[in-house]
């Protein structure tokens, strides 16, 4: 069943790839959210929806880790922190931890606008260094957030995190211990997500993030302020996770340091990488595959091979060999991802045409 | 009135001394000529001029303002565009986009508006796309305009990198070595193109290495060999400078 | 004082293994401009060969006598040629493709490379954390107020006889030149006639051998090894490089015993869960403030 959701919208997305169509493509946007809509009222269970929000989750992720490494080419390895940062907003501000029980739709706008904030105090000293050296700050960063977290027992509840988190309200209905209300919510996120994305690589920023990510010095001589329209992407980037981080602590109802280490970053990053950094529509087929593979494929796999074979594998032990085998192989092989953007793949063609005009 | 002038301007790399006391005044409106024997500073002064490097002595002016301190950008912001003796193009871009970025600065849209796509942005976008398309025809680079730039011929390559410098509308042009690597054909296009864009209203300073261009196009020049300044005026009195002969044919006998 | 001592002890140990795994970074950084990430793995890897050479030894029952001091230097060896061999086929397989590729993606490759290793020791050596055989006698000495395990000098002594070794070998040495060439210029090292892939490809060599050792006293010196060690000490000895500057290799191993030296001070003075959070705030500190390093020149860019 799960598969059927994540068929339809990769199809989607690889259908608007193909398109030219300006019409097209939106009917197919359309059809798509209506199909997500509309589809799960006749066919699917709560686990499937379970899945798909957490996917959901991920894709606005990495649709904001995107607008970072992808637009501006700054590669951030400690992303997860503003995971954590959101996700901690939720919960020490809507559980029995301070009593606080703060509304999770201001929230939303709380996280993102912490989580922005401490992307612009992260990027303001650093965003001078070059390349490689930022990412190891970020990674920096991102070892120090969950740390921090884990350390400040009194105020975080230490190693074991925060329960019994708030359940969401809508309009004094709560969510009960459904996933749909976290499923829409998700859908909505990514819908939004994806607007902000088109619109910021359409606009004056994001030229000049694009002028930053190909050739800094020509960028600076064209009169970009640099470093601000960096910190403007680490802070965007930030807010997406900031949000993304509420829905995933709602959801579970918990949170703890250990759901934020580096291998939360590494996995956003592979998402992009595999369906193609810079490409909108690649980075959600991207994060869908990675997420579909990680939540349901591996588990069947596991639970086949444990009853044809009587053994107890833990597959689940494979996550990081997925992830490293992903970012080696698209880096050797396919750098451009598995779904490169539609004006690349139009440049492949031309490419001939160009070497024979020069 | 002049509009570049540099004044006992120096820049030491270590223990070399690359330019030595140079003195230079451009007129507004001029095309001015840098030539010079490879490492003879030229490139650098170029380099001194968009703050790549600082100067270490004497003082350099565009438009009147002191250039000391100021960042790259910054002197973007005084109407200075430049081209690359090695191209610097955004490779990963198509042709329309290179020269949109050139015209950052004639933009306001903020990041909020970007964020929004706000009515500012989507106006000025267009603005923006058909100022650069009109460039694009007017430097001659016309059904390549969304191929992205690494895969344009290198002759293309350089028109659009003199667009991407035009989208500013900058009241001061750098040039370095615009001719390199051009067929005859293609420089005789590039003389055309410059006075072009003089009687824009822009002033031209370009750093070239092959003297029939720069004989036949520039109205003053000034030779730099070994860091200094050692001759500059008409295209004919340069030619027929004792110091430059001798810079070009080597010591005298 | 006493408590001082012990400490300062502490750190020295930690500190030479750091500076053995920094040395790795800094010569491949120095000379391809590459975070090889992955070469923390590679030390863990060397720790893995040179625990199961001791214990194939020990069931074998040859570790006594003049047999236990061969048994020890085999495994040392075993795990610098594993270590070496592996740096090195990481090199040729994972990097060399990606040469004049944007400078990005052999990063994201040796992040991958890193992930993939750790998952296959894991799948080869369990997640938990494999103790290492204790064969090897440690006697206290009482030095003054100082009191330290046999253990512990031969396990610093090893460290500086490499670092000492490696030194004079780039000082002195025709690959060691090259060596220093090719990370100058790699062109016009290859136009006086240096094969640049070789001299890379030794660099690997010589890198993943320090590792080994790395992994060796590592082992020794932490009394087990685990699929995860590489990346903490990784990040650590990352850091260490970068404090001394990277590329330089009296930086690598200053900045080595200065971390491993904030390590075990910050976990005496404010306690082992903060050491994580100080070593990575001076990495940050270090690269915002001084990203050339304590020895360092700072580098003009290119244009």
């Amino acid at each position: 069943m799960i598969y059927t959701y994540a068929f339809v919208a990769i199809a989607a997305c690889v259908a608007i790839e193909r398109f030219h169509n300006r019409r097209a493509k939106a009917t197919i946007v359309l059809l798509l959210a209506a199909f997500l809509a509309i589809a799960p009222r006749f066919y699917g269970n709560d686990a499937v929806f379970s899945v798909l929000a957490d996917a959901a989750v991920y894709v606005m992720l990495a649709l904001g880790l995107n607008i970072v490494v992808g637009f501006a080419g700054l590669l951030d390895l400690g992303y997860a922190a503003f995971f954590a940062i959101g996700a901690y907003t939720y919960g020490m501000l809507a559980s029995p931890q301070f009593g606080l029980h703060l509304p999770f739709w201001a929230l939303l706008f709380i996280a993102a606008a912490l989580a922005a904030l401490f992307g612009a105090l992260l990027g303001a000293p650093t965003l001078r260094l070059h390349g490689d050296y930022l990412a190891i700050v970020t990674l920096g960063f991102g070892e120090i957030v969950p740390q921090i977290f884990q350390n400040l027992t009194k105020y975080t509840g230490g190693p074991n995190g925060i329960a019994a988190l708030d359940v969401p309200t809508f309009f004094g209905h709560s969510f009960g211990a459904s996933v749909m209300p976290y499923y829409y919510i998700a859908l909505f996120g990514i819908a939004f997500a994806l607007w902000i994305s088109r619109n910021l690589r359409e606009s004056r920023l994001g030229r000049a993030w694009m002028a930053i990510r190909e050739d800094e010095l020509a960028a600076k001589h064209a009169g970009i302020d640099v470093l601000r329209s960096k910190l403007a992407a680490f802070a965007i980037g930030a807010s997406f996770s900031g949000i993304g981080g509420v829905l995933f602590a709602a959801k579970l109802a918990l949170v703890s340091p250990d759901l934020f280490g580096f291998q939360v970053s590494v996995l956003i990053v592979s998402m992009l990488v595999l369906g193609g950094m810079g490409n909108i529509v690649g980075v959600v087929v991207g994060s869908l595959l990675l997420t579909i593979v990680n939540s349901a494929l591996l588990p069947q796999i596991n639970s086949l091979v444990d009853t044809a074979f009587h053994t107890t594998l833990d597959l689940s032990n494979l996550h990081f060999l997925i992830y490293g085998a992903i970012l080696v192989g698209i880096m050797l092989f396919r750098p451009e991802g598995l779904l490169p953007s539609r004006e690349r793949r139009a440049e492949l063609h031309h490419a001939g045409e160009a070497a024979v005009d020069a | 009135m002049s509009l570049l002038g540099l004044a006992g301007v120096t820049k030491r790399f270590g223990a070399l001394t690359a330019l030595s006391n140079v003195n230079l005044n451009v007129e507004e409106g001029a095309i001015f000529g840098i030539i010079g024997p490879n490492g003879a500073g030229k490139s650098t002064l170029f380099n001194l001029l968009t703050a790549i490097y600082r100067f270490d002595e004497g003082s350099i002016s565009i438009g009147g303002v002191s250039i000391a301190g100021l960042t790259t950008q910054r002197i973007a912001r005084l109407g200075v565009a430049r081209t690359f003796q090695n191209l610097r193009l955004f490779g990963n871009a198509s042709a329309l986009a290179n020269v949109m970025v050139g015209e950052h600065l004639l933009l306001q849209a903020n990041i909020v508006d970007a964020l929004l796509n706000s009515a500012r942005e989507r106006r000025e976008r267009l603005e923006a796309e058909r100022r650069a398309r009109e460039l694009l025809r007017f430097v001659g680079v016309v059904g390549v305009e969304e191929h992205f730039a690494r895969n344009l011929s290198y002759g293309t390559q350089r028109r659009l990198e003199i667009a991407r410098a035009l989208a500013a509308r900058p009241r001061l042009l750098l040039l370095d070595e615009p001719a390199a690597g051009l067929n005859p054909s293609e420089k005789l296009e590039l003389v055309s193109l410059i006075r072009a864009i003089r009687d824009t209203g822009a002033t031209v300073v370009l750093i070239e290495h092959d003297m029939g261009l720069v004989m036949n196009l520039c109205e003053r020049i000034a030779v730099l060999d070994y860091g200094e300044k050692i001759a500059e005026g008409s295209p004919r009195e340069v030619r027929e400078h004792p110091r430059v002969i001798e810079a070009y044919l080597g010591a005298p006998a | 004082m006493h408590e001082f001592l012990a400490q300062l002890a502490n750190g020295v140990e930690l500190g030479a293994i750091y500076a053995l795994i920094a040395l790795g970074y800094t010569l491949v950084y120095g000379i391809l401009e590459l975070i090889n990430f992955a070469h923390g793995d590679v030390y863990t890897f060397g720790s893995f060969v040179a625990l199961g050479v001791l214990v194939g030894l020990r069931a074998a029952g040859v570790l006594h006598g003049a047999g236990l001091i061969l048994g020890i230097a085999a495994a040392l060896i075993a795990a610098i040629i594993a270590s070496a061999l592996l740096n090195a086929a990481i090199e040729r397989l994972a990097y060399r493709p990606l040469r004049k590729a944007p400078r990005l993606a052999p990063l994201i490759t040796a992040i991958g490379v890193s992930f993939m290793l750790e998952n296959l020791i894991e799948l080869w050596q369990g997640s938990a954390p494999v103790p290492f055989p204790n064969v090897i006698p440690n006697p206290q000495l009482q030095i003054g107020a100082l009191e330290v395990g046999v253990q512990q000098i031969v396990v610093v002594a090893l460290a500086i006889v490499t670092m000492v070794a490696l030194h004079f070998f780039v000082q002195r040495s025709r690959l060691g030149k090259a060596m220093r060439a090719v990370a100058q210029d790699r062109d016009a090292a290859s136009l006086v006639g240096i094969d640049v892939n070789r001299t890379i490809a030794i660099t690997f060599l010589i890198a993943g051998a320090l590792a080994g050792v790395a992994g060796f006293v590592g082992g020794v010196s932490f009394g087990s090894a685990w699929f995860l060690n590489g990346f903490g000490a990784g990040l650590r000895a990352f850091t260490a490089a970068v404090l001394g500057g990277i590329g330089n290799i009296a930086g690598a191993m200053l900045g080595g015993f200065l971390i491993g030296l904030l390590e075990s001070f910050s976990t005496w003075l404010i306690g082992g869960q903060w050491s994580n959070v100080a070593v990575f705030s001076v990495l940050i500190l270090v690269l915002v403030f001084r990203p050339s390093g304590l020895l360092g020149e700072s580098l003009p860019e290119k244009v």
